[in-house]
Order: C-alpha cells, then structure tokens, then sequence
C-alpha cells in the first residue's frame, strides 16, 4: 500500500515538473531570436537616492555578435554599450565618458548582460545563475528568474502578451532599486537612423 | 703525527666538511646585494627600493597586433581580456589587472574615504575653499550626481554618496582618475603581481613560461594575430640569475680545467694531480663554509671568483713540488725550508684581498673573507698534509723553455734594462695625469640592452611615471614625514603648472597628516553656512534626488583618519613603493614623470626634510666612493705588504726590491690605460691590487731563494704564474662586467710582474 502511495506521489510531482518544465520551454521558445534587432523602449527607474521614479526612452540595438547598444534619446543623449568584452559609456551633457572591461565593470554592468541574454532571445544562458520559472495567465506569459543562492545578481521578471513584438522586462537589485522596461520592435524607419558600429564609435569617443 | 694518520684525518674530514658545507650553503645571485648593499644609508635606501615588496614582483606586460593592422584596438583589448582571466588563474599570480583600469579593490579602497571627506577634501583647504563651496555651483552639482548615480558607476557612488553627498572625498582622487584613463595606457597595457619574490628566479622563471604558455595557447586559437611583450624587475633578474648561473659554471669549469691542464703538462702526474686537487677542492669548501656561516648567504659571483683562488691557492704546493722535483728532495723538507717565504708570500696575498675587501665595495667583503680562509687553509694543507700525500709520488717537472735564458739574459744586461725600465717609468709617471676614470656604474652592469630596449619600448604603454628618480621625504615620525610631503606636493602643484614636471604620484589623499586634516575640518566647519545649506537642499530637491538621504551636511567627523587604519586596507598595495623601509625614521616618495632635474630641485630647496633622489646619480656616487676607496687600499695595502717584508726581511733595500717588480707593473698598466684611453673603474684599482699581492709573493720567493738556486725558484714563481693566468683568464670568459675587468687587471699585472722579478730583483744567496 505504501509503496503503491509513494508511485502515486512521484508520479503527480513528475507530472507537475514536467508541466512546468514545458512551459518554461514554451516561454524561451517566444524569446527566442537571432541575428540584428531594434527596439525602442521606455525605462523606469527607482534609486534609493531620487526623490521620485526616473524615466528615459530610447533605442536599444543588438547584432549576431551579442553587441547591445543603449541609446538613450529622453531627457539627454546617453549612450550605453557592450561590445564584445568592453563596456562604453557616454554621456554627452555630462562630457562624461567611461570605457572598461565588463568583468571589471560592477552591478550595472551585471545587469546589463542579463539585458543582452533577455534582449537576443537567449535567457537560458543565464540558467547557470538563476532559477527559471515560467506562469501563463490568459494571454499573458511570464518568466520569473531568481538569483539562485549566493549570486549577487538582480531578479528578473519578463512578461508579455499576445503581441509578440512588445515585452515588459523588470529588474530588481539586491538593494532594492527597481528598473522597469517597456520594449517593442522599432518601425523599420526609426531602426534604419541609427547603427551599431556609428554609435559605438560615438560611445568610444572616436 | 705520522704520515699515514695525517692523510687519513684529511680523507675522513674532507668529506665532513663537504657535507656541512652542502647542509648550511644558500646561493645568493641578487646583483643588487652584491654592487649596493652597504652600510651607507642613502645606498640601503637604494637596496630596499630595488627589493622593495610588491613593486619588484610586478610585471608589465603587452599584447599588440602580430603585425601591422592585423587586428584592431577592440581585438587588442578582447583578447588581453582573456588573457587577464587566464593569468589571474595561475597560481603564482597574484593579482592582474589593465593598466588603464585599476584593480577593483583599489578603486573600491576610495569608497573607505567617505566618512573621512570634510577632513581630506584639499591639499589646499583655505585656498581651494571658495571653489569647492561656490554656492552657485550646487545645483550643476546636484545634478551631475544624478547623471552619475544613472550610470554604470552609479552603484559605487551611491555608496559614496550616502556619506558624502558632496562627493567631496573623491576631489583629491582626481589625479587618480587621470593616471588611470583609457587610453593613457591602452588595451593590451596589463600589469601582473607575482606571489614569489622577484628574486625567487625558479619561480619566477616558471611563471614567465606559464604566462607565455597560456599567451600561446589563446594566440594559436587567434590565428597568432597577437605578440607578446614582458618587462619588469623579476624579467630582468631571472636573465641576470641566468647570465650569472652561466658565468659562474663557465668559469669555474674553465678555470679548474686550466688549472688542472697547466699542473699536468709541469708535472705529467695524475698521482700528484689528484692529491693537489683535494687539497684544493679542500680549501675551497673551508672558504665557502666560512663565508656562508659568517655572512649567512655565498653570492654566486664570490664563488666564481672564488673559483679564481684555485690557480692562487695551487701556487704554494706548486713551490713545494717543483723544488722537490728539482732537488729530488722530500715533500717534508722543502715544505720546512720553504715555509716561511710561503707564509709570508700567502700573508701578502690574504692582505691584498683584505684591502680589497675594505674598499667598501659590498661583494668585496665576502670575497676577502673567502680568500683569508681559502689561503689560511691552503697553506695549512701544505704545511701539514701535502707531505703525507706526496710521500710516495715520484716527482718529474717539465723544463719550462725560455725561462734561463730570460734570467740570464737580465742578469748580463741588468744595467742597460734596467735604465730603459727607470726611463719608462718616468714616461709612464707623465702619462698618469691622462688616466680616465669611469663615471657611470652602469658600465659595470651586465650588458642587457636587447632587454633594455624591450624594457623601454613596453614602458611606453604605460604611464609616464619613471623609475628611479623620486623626490625623497625623510623624518623622524610619519606626522611630520605627511606634513613635509604634503609640503613638496604643494611644491611639484606649482612646478607641474609651470612645465618643469609632467606629473607626479604623491601620497595626498591615500595618506594624510592629522595637521592638514584639522586644516580640513576647519575650512569645512566654517563652509557649512545656513544658505550654503540651504542652496544645497533647494538644488537636491531640483534635481529630483532624495532630499532626506542627501541634503543634511553634517559637521565634520572629530576622529583623525590613522595611517594605520588606512595601510590595513587594499590602498597599502597602492602605495608599495612609497613606504619606504629605513633604519631611522619615515621615509616616503614621490613619483615623478617626465621632468627638468636641475628646475625640480631649485624647486624643491627649502624644503625640510626633503630631496631629489636618483638611483643613477647614487649608484655613480657609490662607484666614485669605491674607486677612491680603492685607491686608498691599494696605497694601504702595499704599505702593509712592505711592513710586513721589512720584519721578515730588516733590510729597507730588500723590501723595496721585493716590492719593485709588482710596483713597476702597476705603474705601467696605468699609463698603458692612461695613453689607450681606458675608462677605469674601481675594479681596475682592485685587479691591480690584487695584482701586486701575488706579485709581491714572486718577489718574496726570488729575493729569499731559498733553494739558493734562482733557476728552479724561477721556475716555481713560473709555474704559479700560468696557473694564476690560467684560473684568473677564465674570469674574462664571464658576460658580467666585474670579471673581464679582474681577469685583466690581475692577468696583466702578474705577467708584468712575473717578467721583471728577474729584471729588478739581482740574484742573492739565500736567506
């Protein structure tokens, strides 16, 4: 009778782990993408030191070669970047310009390559450090990933809706200060203003 | 003691000895300990900076593109980030980081400052003030914070900014942000902490082949676009440990081979020869025991000039057999007759290798003390055992051609000789005022220019900070050593803005005296006015920061940031260097850049406690007080020879013939370098000293002739002759500089001397 009980019990747990290891699969599947992409966003932001939530918007670039270009346009041109191992970073009304190796780079520099995971449809890269769990509700879909225990890294929670072009990313830091994003695919035209390689030099300060 | 049982206690503590010697033995090959290690506190200063911690563990390195335009400044900088990851791996590594990027525990080190900003936030405080607590400026202030907090660095700051809203406590870390910025140095610019000492070679060595290996590993799958550079201290003390290794090896082999070569072409015996190498290869472990236990440590370069010592040393058994083998007399009894000119002559010796050992030169010192009992127990052996040994060899020794033809020739033409000698000698006096003495102790230094140049050409990818010349701050307690540096910096401020200096790395504000922080306090406290607080609040609140956590200034902290609390931090890797180790007191550096020597110093008079420092100019100050030195013993050290064969001798005409040949000779090879140019060092004056100690041992033997035949003590005195041209000729095969420069002083001068012993010495019956 026991052992009939505990058949029973392993198989509803398989089942369920299943379940949700197939949605999990569904979600990544939507993510998925490849090659060039142009998105323009709107970010919120909430600092522990700003009075009140701090919003920019801009266009966000990313190739096959996993540059990610940040190009924030409201309320000043500020542009953020990673190319291969550099992080670049140039704030034109500040004339302040950083450049460095990611791996030398802190917490922002960890977020933003979560950013670039999420943004070129390849969350499971990050599966090393995070516990992926994925929910549907109607037609919205949800990706929650958790640091798994002892990683200093924020947690993530992406969601969407039926339109596969637009994606809600948010972002909470260890010390509580949130980002939230709101993406959707450029329209061709505002994609075709702005490329990776001029803005990176604009980054680079070439 | 009978025969049999004095060789027996030779063959039972000869092994002994040797196996103490291997047992206590430790090799030193640091040049440093060798050329500047003296008593002198300017030149121990300049040994602990050569030695100095972390600095000397530090290597630099550079990867650039294999050829020109093979890949670009991003792939330089993709690549040389792999390779930082790869080498921080390496167990030996300490730390690796870019050279345009400080390590992150440094940069993390300013955020401990921040409780400390009102007491550290000038060097300047009254001056600076009006700037720094311009109330018009607070609201760009307020929101360049903002703009910062948004970007990357936003997390650093904001652990700043919580303490210090102002940011005040990074204002002095602006020229660190300057040493620092990309680009300054570049991409491929990376700098790497060894854990071994840099002059642990095998280590270091193994390091430098597991960084080229992992360089070569990632370059192969880069399609070899990239090459690799190295520089640094341990580069440079691993390829001096290797030229030395070589060296010593070289001359020691050549130079026991030789030895070994002349012994056997006079002797043709192996019976005799390996009795004579036992004994020799005896003194030697006596020497090296001695100089280990007393000095803890043997340089590499004291045993290869102690190697030397085997063709000197041969010298006094070498007397003993040829006139054994020419009287065809016992060992015993010409060891007795000849006993005292060899004790006298071994005494010369030893005095000459003290004078030189006095000259202040530190290696100098190890070498004398190896010599005295090198010598010491040579002639011991002589006296005691050689006659045990050689109780049984029969001994032949071949007829050297041309020596009774030269003694006879100077005997027959002795006036007419001895004429163009005294006028030579005048000529050669005249010449004297021409001689040329060297300037630069880099000389003397093993030549290293293909490093030298790889050294430079890597140098300029990194900061412009040279090595060497620093400005120098010394007191008796850190409070004041702080305060007079904070003083010079004030100084090089003024002198950078007027071109004379290009920049400089000071101590303010790692490091900062309890005085200036006061100052600090004070100028803050009086700021700290209600509009001032006022403008503050309103522009936090405009700029749409958090008016509670960022728009209360307090006053300033009471307590003094400590130099104590701040080294227990990473900022202490950032100042290895700067710290200086002295015998009395605190002493601290400045670095400095490209600069005007001349307008810097005029620039820095005044000053207390302060001065330029040139490792250059102190090692060229060093080498013109160890030629003065030099010349010093080599004046007191013939005077010493010369009263020490008067008391043998009682005879004032004596003393001056036995001591004329090896005179003579000294006085011509000045003149030779005087009319050939020949920069001269004090290793010349040493060879020469060195010289005439072995010469005077020639005169001694001729004028005692104590075999009352002047042929057969020429034949000895011949014999030594080619046995110390033999082992000390092999100096000259050594790449570093001091021993070609022994080899031929000392080869020169005993060749002379050897020639005019008959020449200026009459023959005399025996004494």
């Amino acid at each position: 009778m026991k052992r009939r009980l505990g058949l029973l019990l392993w198989l509803v747990a398989a089942t369920a782990v299943f379940a949700d290891d197939g949605k999990l699969s569904e979600v990544l599947a939507r993510l998925r993408q490849s090659g060039q992409a142009s998105f323009q966003y709107m970010e919120t932001r909430e600092l522990e030191l700003a009075a009140s939530p701090w919003q920019a918007q801009g266009i966000m670039l990313t190739d096959a070669a996993g540059t990610l270009v940040k190009l924030q346009l409201q309320p000043s041109r500020v542009i953020m970047a990673i190319s291969g191992d550099n992080l670049y970073y140039w704030d034109a009304a500040q004339n302040r310009r950083h450049s460095m190796p990611i791996g030398y780079a802190d917490q922002a520099a960890e977020q933003i390559l979560v950013f670039r995971g999420i943004l070129r449809g390849r969350p499971d890269e990050l599966q090393a450090g995070y516990e992926l769990a994925a929910e549907f509700q109607g037609q919205g879909w949800s990706l929650h990933m958790l640091p798994k225990p002892g990683e200093n890294a924020p947690a993530i929670d992406i969601s969407g809706d039926a339109d596969p072009d637009k994606r809600r990313i948010s972002i909470r830091q260890a010390d509580g200060e949130t980002t939230e994003y709101r993406i959707e695919k450029a329209d061709p035209q505002q994609a075709a203003a702005y490329t990776i390689p001029q803005l990176l030099q604009e980054a680079g300060g070439e | 003691m009978s025969f049999v049982w004095r060789k027996r206690w030779f063959l039972l503590l000869f092994p002994l000895l040797l196996a103490a010697t291997i047992w206590q033995i430790r090799v030193e090959s640091d040049l440093n300990a060798f050329f500047t290690n003296t008593d002198d506190a300017d030149s121990k200063l300049l040994s602990g900076l050569l030695q100095s911690g972390e600095l000397s563990r530090r290597y630099l390195l550079v990867v650039e593109a294999a050829a020109p335009g093979q890949t670009d400044a991003a792939g330089v900088a993709a690549f040389s980030g792999k390779l930082v990851q790869r080498l921080g791996k390496l167990a030996d590594v300490e730390q690796v980081w870019p050279a345009s990027q400080p390590p992150r525990d440094w940069l993390n080190a300013v955020q401990f400052y921040a409780p400390y900003h009102a007491r550290i936030f000038s060097l300047n405080p009254a001056q600076d003030a009006e700037a720094i607590f311009a109330i018009d400026s607070l609201p760009q202030r307020a929101e360049g914070l903002k703009q910062v907090l948004l970007s990357p660095q936003g997390g650093f700051i904001k652990a700043i900014a919580k303490q210090d809203p102002l940011l005040l406590s990074l204002n002095g870390f602006k020229n660190l942000q300057n040493q620092f910025q990309p680009g300054r140095g570049d991409g491929g610019a990376l700098i790497l902490q060894s854990r071994p000492a840099a002059l642990d070679s095998a280590a270091q060595e193994q390091l430098q082949t597991a960084i080229r290996a992992n360089f070569d590993d990632l370059n192969q799958a880069a399609g070899q676009a990239f090459r690799l550079s190295m520089a640094g201290v341990p580069v440079f003390s691993t390829a001096a440990h290797a030229e030395i290794s070589r060296d010593v090896t070289l001359v020691s082999t050549v130079s026991s081979i030789s030895v070994v070569l002349v012994f056997l072409v006079l002797f043709r015996s192996f019976a005799a020869l390996h009795w004579i190498m036992l004994l020799q290869a005896a003194a030697f472990v006596i020497g090296t025991l001695a100089t280990t236990l007393i000095f803890q440590q043997i340089h590499s370069l004291t045993l290869a000039l102690g190697a030397s010592l085997i063709g000197i040393c041969v010298d006094y058994p070498l007397h003993v057999m040829v006139h054994s083998a020419k009287h065809r007399s016992s060992p015993l009894a010409n060891v007795r007759l000849l006993g005292p000119s060899l004790f006298l002559g071994g005494l010369t010796t030893v005095i000459g290798y003290a004078a030189m050992g006095f000259s202040g030169f530190p290696g100098f010192e190890q070498i004398a003390v190896f010599a005295l009992f090198s010598i010491s127990a040579s002639l011991g052996l002589t006296r005691w055992v050689l006659p045990a040994l050689l109780d049984k060899t029969d001994l032949r020794v071949a007829h050297l051609p041309g020596i009774g033809c030269w003694v006879d020739f100077c005997g027959r033409r002795r006036k007419l000789l001895a004429s163009l000698i005294g006028v030579a000698g005048l000529l050669a006096l005249l010449a004297l005022p021409n001689l040329r003495w060297m300037d630069d102790m880099q000389n003397l230094a093993m030549n290293m220019d293909e490093l030298k140049q790889q050294d430079q050409a890597v140098r300029a990818h990194f900061s412009s900070i040279e090595p060497g010349r620093f400005v120098l701050i010394q007191a008796d307690n850190f409070e004041i050593a702080l305060q007079r540096s904070e003083a010079a910096e004030r100084r090089l401020q003024a002198l950078k803005q007027a071109g004379v200096l290009g920049d400089y790395h000071g101590l303010f504000p790692w490091l900062i005296s309890q005085s200036l922080q006061t100052e600090n306090a004070r100028v803050y406290d009086a700021a700290l006015t209600r509009p001032f607080q006022d403008a503050w609040f309103a522009a936090v609140e405009q700029a749409g920061l958090s008016t509670e956590k960022l728009a209360h200034l307090q006053p300033a902290e009471t307590s003094d940031l400590l130099p104590e609390t701040v080294l227990n931090t990473p900022v202490r890797h950032i100042l290895s260097g700067q710290l200086l180790q002295t015998q009395q007191g605190v002493a601290l550096s400045i670095w400095l850049g490209d600069h005007d020597p001349a307008r810097l110093i005029a620039g820095l008079q005044g000053l207390e406690g302060t001065r330029y420092f040139s490792q250059k100019a102190q090692l060229n100050q060093l080498a013109s007080q160890y030629r003065d030195r030099s010349l010093r013993m080599l004046a007191i050290g013939i005077a010493a020879m010369g009263v020490l064969i008067w008391l043998q001798q009682r005879s004032f005409r004596k003393t001056l013939l036995t001591l004329l040949p090896s005179l003579a000779a000294v006085l011509f090879i000045f003149a030779s370098w005087a009319l050939l140019g020949e920069e001269l060092s004090f290793l010349h004056v040493i060879g020469l000293l060195l010289s005439v100690s072995l010469c005077v041992d020639y005169g001694i033997f001729f004028m005692e002739n104590r075999g009352s035949d002047s042929g057969v003590t020429y034949n000895a005195i011949a014999a030594s002759t080619l046995t110390t041209l033999a082992s000390f000729g092999a100096l000259g095969l050594g790449k570093t500089p001091t021993l070609p420069i022994l080899a031929m002083s000392v080869s020169l001068g005993v060749t002379l001397g050897f020639l005019l012993c008959p020449l200026l010495i009459p023959k005399t019956s025996p004494a």
